[in-house]
């Protein structure tokens, strides 16, 4: 399969991983975090983490969209949810994600008409099927995402459909990065940098991670050996002394990004002055809101929801999964009382969420070193 | 969860390599890797396009 098979070559990725291993400084202990969920579950599907010498690690980060929703935002959907006027439209992973007293799920098994969307598009549809009930899409994910939120909107608005809503819960992906490098937990030295944001985004918003942080950021794609690859490039940048961001993904990211995504971003949505992230508390213009021009379809405005903070359950260690402090395992509940199938905390229900990669891929990877 | 496989549909954010095939009345008509058709693909973000060429699909929407 022509871009594909290519990057899946297990001779070639042996001989990477190789070089990777010659790249290292013999006792220094090297950190490298993947920014994206994508290759959290890449590195995981493929076993490259088996492919690495001991004294590089990989840590996980912040860029599962799932992962990061507060329980007070789900509670906020559910609330809407539960209005008998209204058909509720998120991802399918969204649904099992837990709020305080119940999932989506849950409140679907109620009587709540919630429905799976595979896009945005998909519920504007439903909208004009539907013109006599209120239509609400709960709208996640980083600036991948939202182009396509901010596209159905615009679509929304120039066709004139009133029913249609959205509670917005988009994120950006450079300030969590920041309070990641602020924070004094957590050493790193360097980055994979997230390839489908950067498709949208470009390269230049990375760029104050070398600029400020003296860490370099390599842009990578999400096959086994785009991600090998990028690894290498983070080594050759530490052995060079050189500190910049790269772009290993050349074949999908631009340098500038997507400008006319951008844009249709820019028209729809403003940034939030503070929005909660899950384990990572409150981060400042860390998400969006939609803009005055498109304040009709904003379903926060238009129905009334809770808007209450709420704690994460105190067994669940999600926060520090997220900020990269201990790996998916040294949770007390991982695997046992939180599963895929019976999720308490969000990285076990995406497949993007670092314990869910783990528990599908890795920890076969560790019963045999039990073993 | 369990494998969802390349690409999981239910995914919020898996951005999935498709080819354009024909165009319909929403957008493009699209074929992924996997041999599934997909119907009604945006494409304004990405035009022009033409039938054959390679996109990056996320959420019903070409991004690259």
């Amino acid at each position: 399969m022509k871009f594909v098979d290519e990057f899946r070559d297990a001779e070639l990725g042996r001989v990477v991983a190789g070089e990777i291993a010659a790249a290292l400084e013999p006792g220094r202990h090297y950190k490298v975090m993947e920014v994206c969920g994508g290759h959290t579950h890449s590195i995981y599907k493929y076993g490259i983490d088996d492919l690495l010498p001991d004294n590089l690690e990989l840590v996980h980060g912040p860029g599962c969209p799932v992962c990061v929703i507060p329980m007070g935002r789900v509670d906020d959907g559910i609330a809407v949810a539960l209005r008998e006027d209204v058909i509720f439209t998120c991802f399918g992973d969204m649904l099992r994600v837990p709020g305080s007293q119940q999932t989506l799920l849950d409140a679907k098994a109620r009587g709540a008409d919630v429905r799976m969307v595979y896009s945005p598009l998909d519920a504007l549809r439903i909208a004009r099927s539907n013109p006599d009930r209120e239509v609400v899409f709960f709208a996640i994910g980083f600036e991948t995402t939202a182009p396509s939120t901010a596209l159905t909107l615009r679509r929304a608005k120039s066709e004139g459909i009133r029913n249609f809503s959205c509670i917005c819960n988009h994120v950006t992906i450079v300030p969590p990065l920041r309070a990641l490098l602020e924070s004094p937990d957590l050493r790193l030295d360097g980055f994979i940098g997230p390839g489908h944001v950067c498709t949208v985004v470009g390269g230049r918003p990375f760029e104050f991670i070398p600029a400020d942080y003296g860490r370099p950021v390599v842009i990578s794609g999400f096959e086994p050996l785009d991600l090998l690859q990028s690894i290498l490039m983070i080594l050759h940048q530490l052995q060079q002394a050189r500190c910049e961001v790269e772009n290993q993904y050349t074949r999908v990211v631009p340098r500038e990004g997507n400008l006319r995504a951008l844009e249709v971003m820019r028209e729809v949505f403003e940034l939030r002055p503070h929005f909660e992230w899950r384990g990572l508390g409150f981060i400042s213009q860390s998400a969006l809101r939609l803009s005055d021009a498109y304040r009709d379809f904003d379903a926060e405005l238009r129905f009334e929801v809770p808007g209450v903070r709420v704690a994460d359950p105190k067994a669940c260690q999600c926060g520090e999964v997220l900020k990269g402090v201990i790996k998916p395992w040294e949770c007390k509940v991982f695997g046992s009382a939180c599963t895929p199938e019976h999720a308490i905390g969000t990285c076990m229900v995406s497949p993007e969420g670092a314990c869910a990669a783990y528990y599908n891929y890795g920890r076969y990877a560790r019963q045999k070193e039990a073993v | 969860v369990n494998d969802c496989g390349e690409h999981c549909i239910t995914c919020a954010d898996a951005g999935v390599p498709m080819r354009v095939i024909s165009f319909c009345e929403e957008g493009a008509v699209c074929v992924d890797d996997e041999g599934i058709t997909h119907e009604g693909i945006a494409v304004e973000l990405v035009e022009p396009v033409e039938p054959g060429d390679r996109l990056l699909v996320h959420a019903g929407v070409a991004i690259a």
